[in-house]
């Protein structure tokens, strides 16, 4: 059997970053929502807001309302790959419903825009959708090749995680979510201290020691614990640990340091997708081949 | 020498200096890092057709963005170049491949009064497109109205030469000087019967129309004007305008209507010419060689990095048609912000000037260098332009050079001393932002228990805190209760926060650090910002 009895239908947000410096996940967040048999309808939205709430928090705030009325108008709850524009979209739901004077300012902006101000806001991160809409069930039960004795370990990411009431991701002091993911598709998860930290990506371009050493201090922690790869659910986690490390000098030893996979690349591996459709030769460092040989390829 | 060979000359050699400039512009610059596609050459040669037809005469990409853009765009390119091929260069091109060629036998006055319809109706359904839009036409600049103005110009003053002509009696005088010769003195009268009835010239005098007469004007028009002179309805738009301005012929063809418009008619020519290298006016070349250049990408892949000539090239490629904008990502930041240079047909311009010798400064500077840093490189901009400019490339390859001349708030406190961190705004006279800083039951709840500092992923790779971080988020927790925001407001841990929200998470009292964090750096981002301005304002 084909996805799920009854499929689901989205609107698809990709986030900024996903199109130019982040195509694989794209790629294979559409190829492997298509497989399990949910909808992505795209629809024109705008940035989250994330990155302009360090210099403008109503910039922000409306960018990500005006998604939410974009979605309204199409009746669709909006899916997102990314943690980021997933937190900072949650994030102005809360600030909407604690502040009413933000909510005339904001409901006049969108009239400019001959927009209205959403009656009902629903956002929900890939990984939400996978785990209770999908379901594991389902999930195993697609599993075409188990990725039996892969060791992973699950970036979780701060943006959806934290803080905890208002995104509403999971526990935000002990999630299970991703790993009941990952182990639908037979991989190990392993345990590791430093799996709820920040991948360091928010200090690009701000603080870069900082950020490279909390990307270093991660990636060896997930090393010290023998894990083979990374797996990630988030464009900017991602671009740090694949994009970002990619940059270092050649002979740094973190570039042994396992490799991140994007979820959807490691959903798409179970299910048997082919590589391609899964942007695989986009990673900056490889995995399929290094950590996959000796198991299930 | 008359007027047009003069103004000719003039408005050529403006047109040759001026595109001179922008080649020179376009190639003086140093070459950079540039890496080309590895195509095929018969690769290149099927891709490079496919763009001619598909994209360069069909506007294959305008049409993406819409039905109507692009029929506008169809009426005024085809009827445009009808006229310019087979109208403004008759003698060198109509003439040779027609030699009964005459600019007043049909098909040629007809298809004239066609392409100068399809033109003007194609210019209506542009200006109504840049007034109906709001968003659009806020945008809208000079240059944007004077391309409009100047061909909708050329193609009504056009019109009124024609019809003008159509009715002019000292034109037909001139012809029959020319061309006709008389056997007895009624056969004038009987040519002019038949013209002022069959082709529209309004004489003075009162003209017969006996059948006779007519009869015999007939027979002599036969004789010695229908091998040159298609019946004038064929103009079926400049015959028509003849006949709605029939109340007004004695006036105009007493001042020589005709040759006032023909003046008109050919200035505005000659502007047009002399103008092709400036702004908008020179895209109907740059434009289809970018879409050449781009060898139909929509992308900005690193394969095809561009040389800094074909950069050049594709930043005066741009129609300023606004349909970058109208889909621009961080469309709302402009809506809040109001900074035009935050949306990309506006920061274009700014950039052309950012890297023109005449760089820019002051506000626009500071205005263009917001602009770049708002971008979040969406891709969506290059993927929809019509005239395939790769803009992408252009503010990833700028972003750094801007943000050196002109640092962001980040970079401005980092670029401070010490001492200056401490208090970077001295007495700010600007209001504060009313949040959470400003509000001591914020931190009414804090008890300094250092939870916050001790889960800081950013204090835990630090071998030296106060070295790196200036304050640790506990301390500026304590600061701001006390009410010293101002010195809180430098201090590295604001700008070198993660944004992690562990501190917010694990705070036993519910504080909201990392929301603080926040608006601290708001509110130096703001307070730079108006300061600017400020500054601007005073001188």
């Amino acid at each position: 059997m084909k996805g799920m009895d009854k499929p689901v239908k989205y609107a698809y947000f990709p986030g900024c970053k996903i199109p130019h410096h982040l195509p694989e996940y794209g790629q294979s967040v559409e190829t492997v929502c298509a497989a399990l048999g949910i909808e992505l309808v795209p629809l024109e939205f705008n940035c989250c807001g994330w990155p302009m709430r360090h210099d403008n928090e109503l910039a922000s705030i409306f960018s990500a309302v005006r998604n939410f009325a974009v979605a309204e108008e199409a009746g669709l709850p909006i899916l997102t790959p990314c943690k980021c524009c997933f937190g900072n979209l949650k994030y102005a739901e809360s600030r909407l419903a604690e502040d009413g004077k933000l909510v005339v300012l904001v409901g006049r902006l969108l009239a400019q825009d001959g927009l209205a101000m959403p009656k009902s806001i629903n956002v929900s991160h890939l990984l939400s959708v996978l785990d209770e809409q999908v379901g594991v069930e389902l999930l195993q039960r697609q599993t075409a090749t188990p990725l039996a004795g892969v060791k992973v370990a699950c970036h979780y990411g701060c943006h959806a995680l934290r803080p905890g009431n208002v995104t509403g991701f999971d526990d935000p002091l002990a999630p299970t979510l991703f790993e009941r993911v990952v182990t639908a598709l037979g991989a190990e998860t392993v345990d590791w201290d430093l799996r709820l930290e920040c991948c360091g990506h928010p200090l690009r371009g701000r603080d870069g020691v900082i950020a490279e050493s909390l990307m270093r201090k991660k990636l060896e922690n997930a090393a010290s614990v023998g894990a083979d790869i990374i797996a990630t659910a988030c464009t900017y986690c991602q671009l740090q640990f694949d994009k970002e490390r990619d940059g270092l000098m050649l002979n740094d030893p973190l570039r042994k340091a396992p490799p991140a996979v994007l979820v959807t690349q490691l959903i798409g591996t179970a299910l048997g997708l082919d590589a391609s459709v899964l942007g695989m030769e986009k990673n900056c460092i490889p995995w399929r081949v290094p950590v996959l040989q000796d198991r299930t390829l | 020498m008359n007027f047009f060979d003069i103004g000719f000359i003039i408005a050529s050699v403006v047109c040759a200096v001026g595109i001179v400039r922008r080649l020179a512009r376009w190639c003086g610059k140093p070459t950079s890092e540039v890496s080309v596609s590895s195509l095929s050459w018969h690769r290149r040669l099927f891709l490079a057709l496919k763009i001619f037809f598909l994209e360069i005469l069909l506007l294959g990409r305008t049409c993406r963005t819409g039905r109507i853009r692009w029929l506008a765009h169809c009426l005024v390119f085809f009827g445009f170049m009808g006229l310019l091929l087979f109208h403004a260069m008759d003698d060198t091109i109509t003439a040779r491949f027609f030699p009964a060629y005459e600019s007043t036998l049909d098909p040629w006055q007809f298809l004239r009064n066609l392409f100068g319809g399809m033109t003007l109706i194609g210019l209506a359904l542009m200006v109504y497109r840049r007034v109906r839009l709001r968003s659009l036409r806020s945008l809208t600049r000079f240059q944007d109205w004077a391309v409009l103005l100047v061909v909708g110009g050329i193609i009504l003053s056009g019109f009124l030469l024609e019809a003008s002509k159509i009715m002019s009696p000292a034109v037909f005088d001139v012809m029959v000087y020319d061309y006709f010769i008389p056997e007895d003195g009624s056969d004038i009268t009987a040519l002019k019967a038949v013209w002022a009835k069959k082709y529209g010239v309004v004489f003075p005098e009162e003209i017969s129309d006996s059948d006779d007469v007519f009869e015999n004007g007939l027979s002599l028009n036969e004789d010695s004007c229908v091998d040159c002179h298609s019946d004038t309805t064929s103009a079926f738009i400049s015959r028509p305008l003849a006949s709605a301005l029939h109340p007004l012929a004695p006036a105009l063809n007493r001042s020589r209507a005709d040759e006032v418009f023909w003046y008109l008619h050919i200035s505005l020519c000659l502007i047009a010419l002399a103008a092709l290298p400036f702004g908008k006016f020179f895209h109907p070349l740059t434009t289809p060689a970018n879409l050449m250049a781009r060898l139909g990408r929509r992308d900005a892949a690193k394969d095809d990095v561009p040389s800094p000539a074909i950069r050049g090239l594709g930043i005066d490629a741009c129609t300023r048609c606004g349909e970058c904008s109208l889909h621009c990502s961080v469309g709302p930041a402009f809506s809040v912000l109001g900074n035009s240079n935050i949306l990309p047909s506006e920061k274009l311009i700014s950039l052309k000037g950012f890297e023109s010798e005449a760089s820019l400064s002051g506000q626009a500077l500071e205005a263009f260098a917001e602009g770049s840093r708002i971008c979040t490189e969406c891709l969506r901009c290059t993927d929809i332009c019509p005239s395939g400019i790769n803009l992408q490339d252009l503010w990833m390859a700028s972003k750094k050079a801007v943000s050196k001349v002109a640092p962001d708030s980040n970079q401005a406190i980092r670029l401070m001393e010490i001492s200056e961190r401490a208090a970077p705004f001295g007495e700010c006279s600007l209001p504060p932002i009313s949040g959470l800083a400003d509000n001591k039951e914020s931190y009414l709840a804090c008890v300094q228990c250092t939870t916050c500092t001790s889960v800081c992923p950013v204090v835990a790779v630090s071998e030296d805190p106060s070295r790196d971080l200036d304050l640790l988020p506990q301390q500026i927790m304590n600061l701001l209760r006390m009410g010293l925001k101002e010195q809180t407001l430098g201090a590295r841990m604001v700008w070198s926060c993660t944004t992690c929200y562990k501190c917010q998470e694990h705070c036993p009292q519910n504080i909201r650090v990392a929301d603080v964090l926040y608006e601290l750096r708001n509110t130096v981002a703001t307070r730079l910002r108006e300061g600017e301005c400020a500054d601007e304002r005073d001188g």
